[in-house]
């Protein structure tokens, strides 16, 4: 191949500083945000003068960020139930199915990938508003479940492409009802799939912001919604502190993820 | 029992405008091992997944033992089916394979953990019952397919091509795995291959399929001894099609002239044919002779080239019209010394040479 990574030579030292550049550019900020949460200064100084963890008992002090970030996890979770459970059939009709406008279903439910997410988030306030589902949980669930759909369906129908259908064939053949063989056979061999389709659902919703601060009303707010209102009136390292949360809490998942996906392919 | 176990009546399966299989009829008794040879596309596979319940079929029916088969889901049909990707349960070990199909039966535990061992120990892959799938090779992966179809003591065991995924070697030791297995489970057999030496060493009788129609049933001595067609000469062993006039047919047995002018008396014609029609001699490459005997008939050649093939020596002769003739004589008398490149003559007894229409 033309671009082998063996067969670079000095190239590759600009390759890799190039991509440590960017990695850098993308990253720091987010260490700069966990470094302060831990910082003494109460105004974000770089270098902080001291260490502490006052920011983190000062967040878990006040009910309204454990509200926040209670009601996030709430969220989060019933948002990537759905989008699987959505997910999951959507991916049988879309990988299995021979029907006309399948493409077309494929990219509709995939759009809200691509969409501008403010403008989704107008047009789903506006039409919530009329429904009344604006600030209820039910309402939020929904828009966050559109918003997840294409990052279930993806892991998903990808799972399912790569299973051999003679396998739940074999399964029915042996004396299973093909909806026996597809929940004994079919759903254990794609389970890679629909867990990462889970864990990814559920990362699109924990941390969304712009349909978020649409759905939410004042008793009803998600972390990052919290984390936003509170960046605009006043400045507080406990922001940071529920900012690195929000973070960790990604990273173990991701990390998660990357493991079972190792574990399951050897 | 005066009816067939199995039997197969004008089926017929049509894709749209293209017709997978034409008009398939055929009984097939308790316990026969009977394979469907033929080319790709020639209709076998969609037989066999008529017969799994996988197909429906445009018309005909399918019974077992006088009940039809058609309205029966495939679940329900108590089929036993081996493919030809690898189809085990790759979350599941060995032995849960294995007790799959008697799990979704409800049998009890101490049943299935009985039947469990007798299928690996007939497989013999006993020491494999807690190995998963993916820690298995190919030829283990298809025993283990093979005693999971088997576990529910099925009436018809389907075989879908199920070797051909593996390199010859193996093939050939799976090959006599399913010999005795057949035997020793007297299980009624479908067997779908392309592989004619696989179809002539497993089965009991040879179903030949060409374009969705069966072109010839029988063992595989008749297809192979007693071509019905052409086609059937050409798919089963090596054959030269030589071109030939035909004189007269007297009593069965035909007189030619050949391209070269010689005449030869004694084969055997598949067909009426009129004086002076054009038609094909079919010889054997292993009918050859390099000594004349009593009965034989000869054909005139110019030897092109030898070479040895351990058990055999393959020669290419050419005859005067050109056309290359592929001859293996079995006779152990034949040496290097007694054939060179050179004009000669070989011999053939007639009665193995076959005239089909040009």
């Amino acid at each position: 191949m033309l671009l082998d990574y063996d067969r670079m030579g000095g190239l590759r030292v600009a390759l890799l500083g190039f991509t440590a550049l960017v990695a850098g550019f993308l990253l720091l900020p987010v260490v700069f945000i966990v470094l302060l949460s831990f910082g003494s200064s109460r105004w974000l100084a770089f270098p902080p003068p001291g260490w502490t963890l006052k920011w983190y008992q000062e967040l878990f002090a006040d009910p309204a960020w454990l509200d926040a970030a209670l009601t996030s996890a709430r969220i989060a979770t019933m948002t990537a139930i759905l989008a699987v459970a959505i997910g999951l059939l959507a991916s049988f009709a879309l990988v299995r199915g021979r029907f006309a406008g399948r493409e077309i279903l494929r990219g509709l439910l995939l759009t809200p990938m691509v969409l501008p997410i403010v403008v989704f988030a107008i047009a789903i306030y506006a039409f919530f508003l009329r429904l009344g589902l604006g600030g209820t949980t039910i309402g939020f669930v929904i828009a966050h479940t559109v918003l997840a759909l294409p990052f279930a369906i993806i892991p998903i129908a990808t799972a399912l492409e790569g299973f051999d259908k003679s396998i739940e064939d074999a399964a029915i053949v042996c004396g299973a009802s093909p909806l026996e063989a597809r929940l004994r056979i079919t759903l254990p061999s794609i389970r890679i799939g629909i867990f990462s389709a889970a864990i990814f659902s559920f990362l699109a919703s924990w941390d969304e912001v712009v349909v978020a601060i649409f759905m939410a009303s004042p008793s009803l707010q998600t972390l990052p919604v919290k984390i936003w209102g509170s960046l605009r009136s006043d400045l507080s390292p406990v922001i940071a502190a529920a900012s690195s949360l929000l973070v960790g809490l990604t990273l173990a998942l991701m990390l998660v993820t990357a493991l079972l996906q190792r574990k399951f392919r050897t | 029992m005066t009816h067939p176990f199995l039997s197969i009546r004008n089926l017929r399966k049509a894709f749209g405008a293209i017709v997978a299989v034409h008009d398939v009829t055929l009984d097939i008794p308790r316990g026969e091992f009977l394979t469907f040879l033929g080319p790709s596309g020639s209709g076998k596979s969609t037989t066999l997944y008529a017969i799994a319940g996988f197909q429906d079929p445009s018309s005909g029916d399918v019974l077992l033992e006088e009940k039809s088969l058609l309205a029966v889901p495939s679940h329900k049909r108590n089929i036993g089916m081996v493919f030809q990707r690898y189809t085990l349960f790759p979350h599941l070990t060995v032995a849960e394979n294995v007790a799959f199909p008697l799990r979704v039966r409800r049998r009890s535990d101490a049943e299935v953990k009985k039947k469990v061992a007798d299928m690996l120990a007939l497989v013999r892959l006993e020491s494999f019952a807690g190995r998963l799938p993916g820690a298995l090779s190919g030829g283990q992966q298809q025993r283990v397919a093979l005693a999971r179809a088997l576990a529910y003591d099925p009436p018809i065991l389907l075989m879908d091509e199920p070797l051909s995924a593996l390199d010859k070697k193996l093939r050939e030791e799976i090959q006599g795995e399913i010999r005795r297995i057949h035997r020793e489970t007297g299980v009624t057999i479908l067997y779908v291959t392309h592989d004619q030496e696989e179809a002539l060493h497993l089965s009991d009788r040879i179903a030949l399929f060409k374009d969705g129609r069966i072109e010839q049933t029988g063992t595989g001595e008749d297809l192979y001894l007693r071509p019905a067609t052409d086609f059937v000469a050409g798919f089963i062993g090596n054959s030269n099609f030589l071109a030939a006039e035909h004189l007269d047919t007297i009593n069965g047995t035909a007189t030619i002239r050949m391209t070269d002018g010689s005449v030869i008396s004694g084969v055997r014609p598949n067909g009426t044919f009129g004086k002076g029609q054009k038609t094909r001699l079919m010889i054997r490459p292993e009918a050859f002779s390099m000594e004349r005997s009593p009965a034989s008939a000869e054909l005139n050649v110019e030897i092109v080239d030898i070479a040895f093939y351990g058990e055999r020596r393959r020669i290419v002769a050419r005859i005067a019209a050109g056309q290359e003739v592929d001859i293996r004589p079995t006779s152990a008398a034949m040496q290097s010394q007694g054939v060179s490149p050179c004009s000669r003559q070989v011999f053939f007894d007639p009665a193995t040479a076959f005239l089909f229409p040009a």
